[in-house]
């Protein structure tokens, strides 16, 4: 692990007096005396939970208004993330209204199922399990029978398998929009996104996304407050594209660690020198600031070549939620 | 005692649906007459929603487009401020409000700063206003209106009390933003506002009434909030944020006259010195005099 720890109580070391917030009076989320604390939350990270339930509400409550929907439906893995935007979505539009799609490929750790089945007891909403294992291996092929892919595709990376099985997801949500008659709602949060953790058009695919703007610490925060099962707040981040995966493993950061250093990136607009002054390793600030921008074409419209007066996206520019554009 | 009933109109107007948000006004005018309200205040740009973007030509209006002129014929025996957008005769497009009052448009304020920053990207779309005027109303008080980010800027509440205002309404849009745990009501937004419509009230010894929207846009979240704020600084009435609704708020428009005899900051005021050293300021700017050293001492 690199980085400085990840709580630093009272103030960030070299930090502008008066910029940093003041402590939040001592708490360690979830603490229990003798046990572990449930997860780390920077002290500047924390958010007012109930606001944001608030706010996260309205949101979803507007998006599918504004669209013409009353249903939605979003993938369910058994993490943290989907199991929270599960909740807010019931809490924003009732249980009833919401459809969860569990959708494991053949080396999913069995234990994502059992905690997204757990979320789905919970909550009371309905759910579908679709096993995706058929399609992808009818791709890249399986015990050595090439599939549509040919016989290259039996030595598919990981991470070519993984970008493909997110977009199978992505397909099959979308095919049950239309007969759940719901919008997809993204699962994404926002240290993902930053650092171009994602598979686009793939998990990253979304009509809305209400967790998109919080990180994976404040995403905890608010399970907690919300009520997510402790076991899927405190087990380790995952892709869950193959055993023992874990995305700090994999990425050879912690969370709180990444959390901090894009808050004071990306919402502080510290500069990498302001950064490193600010006690993070030189090599992590460089390392998060390739990622950063090697990432930016993921978290935006595809250009579109200027070429005529009047072009979308640049000089034709509408409110997705225009007069006409919910469906009828 | 000068009693007076306040309406804050916290809605949620609908994006560029121009009938719907007219006819919501109409109902909330018809509410509040009914509550035995003397002012009725909506948000900037109750007529339109916020985040218009090009809708923004297509929803203008003139100021003597019937529509209005019918909302000020409902609004007859009552003040009323509604936001909308205005369309010049050289069609350029601001952000209006207009104060109704005798069954007319009494007065038109259009907005003085248009943020284009951060989440903000109002001057891509509309011209900014260039008057700044406090008016005479039939609740026997000067009102001076400002529109959101015009309060973001100490001159406009202090011309407007300078310009005879004792009642400083804003109306706004503002997208509720910043939810770090150490705000004084969890959210930045709110907090900032309130630090600033206080400290306005104070400073200018005037009651402040500030109305802002509630719902959604787009990925915006407008937090409401709204306030009347005493004129000696402390809050009458905050309304809850985030929730629609038609709040009634009974002031005392005599307490005007007694923080200003036993505070009198504006008759204390030095309006000449102040356009003394802009106008110094102004010149330096331009190039058009030498910066001039400030005294130093010895």
């Amino acid at each position: 692990m690199s980085g400085p720890p990840g709580r630093v109580p009272g103030a960030v070391p070299g930090a502008v007096p008066g910029e940093v917030p003041g402590a939040v009076p001592g708490e360690v989320p979830g603490e229990v005396p003798g046990e572990p604390a449930l997860f780390e939350l920077p002290d500047e990270l924390a958010i007012d939970t109930d606001i944001a339930r608030r706010v996260i509400g309205e949101f979803i409550r507007a998006q599918l208004d504004q669209a013409g929907f009353e249903r939605a439906l979003l993938g369910l893995s058994g993490g943290v993330d989907s199991a929270l935007v599960a909740f807010l979505v019931a809490e924003a539009i009732g249980p009833e209204r919401l459809l969860c799609l569990l959708m494991p490929y053949r080396t999913s750790a069995p234990a994502s199922v059992a905690d997204a089945r757990e979320v789905v007891r919970r909550l009371g909403c309905a759910s579908e399990l679709i096993e995706i294992s058929p399609i992808v291996d009818a791709f890249f092929g399986r015990d050595g029978e090439p599939g549509a892919a040919g016989p290259e595709g039996l030595a598919a990376s990981p991470v070519r398998r993984g970008n493909f099985m997110a977009r199978v997801r992505m397909a099959v949500l979308y095919d049950r929009s239309v007969t759940w008659g719901g919008l997809v709602v993204g699962t994404g949060n926002k240290t993902e996104s930053l650092i171009g953790y994602t598979t686009i058009y793939g998990d990253a695919a979304c009509a809305f996304n209400p967790i998109g703007d919080l990180y994976k610490s404040q995403v905890r925060q608010l399970a907690q407050a919300i009520g997510i099962p402790e076991a899927i707040i405190r087990k380790a981040p995952s892709a869950d594209l193959w055993p023992g995966q874990t995305d700090e493993g994999e990425a050879g950061f912690s969370y709180p660690v990444l959390d901090r250093l894009l808050y004071w990136m990306v919402d502080r607009r510290r500069s990498p020198e302001e950064l490193v002054a600010l006690g993070f390793e030189t090599a992590l600030v460089e390392r998060v600031e390739r990622m950063v921008a090697g990432s930016e074409f993921k978290r935006q419209v595809p250009p579109v070549a200027k070429l005529g007066p009047r072009t979308t996206g640049i000089d034709y520019l509408y409110p997705r939620r225009r007069p006409g554009s919910a469906r009828r | 005692m000068q009693p007076l009933r306040i309406a804050l109109a916290q809605i949620a107007p609908r994006l560029g649906l121009f009938e719907e948000n007219l006819a919501r006004h109409e109902q909330l005018l018809a509410e509040a007459r009914a509550g035995g309200a003397g002012l009725v205040v909506f948000p900037e740009l109750g007529l339109t929603g916020y985040l218009l973007q090009d809708l923004a030509a297509e929803i203008a209006i003139r100021t003597d487009d019937p529509r209005l002129a019918g909302l000020a014929a409902a609004a007859e025996g009552l003040s009323a401020v509604v936001s909308f957008v205005e369309e010049s005769a050289d069609h350029r497009l601001f952000i209006s409000a207009a104060l109704l009052e005798e069954g007319r448009v009494a007065h038109v304020h259009r907005k003085l700063f248009l943020p284009t920053y951060g989440l903000f990207d109002e001057r891509r779309f509309f011209a900014p206003g260039d008057r700044l005027r406090s008016v005479p109303s039939r609740l026997g008080v000067g009102l001076g209106i400002g529109i959101c980010e015009d309060f973001w800027h100490l001159a406009v509440p202090d011309l407007l009390a300078l310009d005879g205002a004792q009642l400083l309404l804003n109306v706004s849009s503002s997208p509720g933003r910043d939810l770090a745990a150490t705000n004084e009501v969890g959210l930045g937004t709110a907090t900032s506002w309130r630090t600033l419509m206080r400290a306005y009230a104070q400073l200018t010894t005037s009651l402040v009434v500030f109305v802002n929207r509630v719902g959604i846009d787009e990925s915006i979240a407008f937090w409401g909030g709204s306030e009347v704020i005493g004129p000696s600084g402390r809050p009458i009435f905050s309304a809850p944020l985030f929730d629609e609704g038609l709040f009634l708020v009974d002031v005392d428009l005599a307490d005007i006259r007694r923080e200003r005899i036993s505070l009198p900051l504006l008759r204390d005021e030095r309006p000449e010195l102040l356009v003394r050293e802009l106008e110094r300021i102004v010149a330096e700017r331009a190039g058009l005099a030498l910066d001039e050293p400030a005294e130093v001492p010895g």
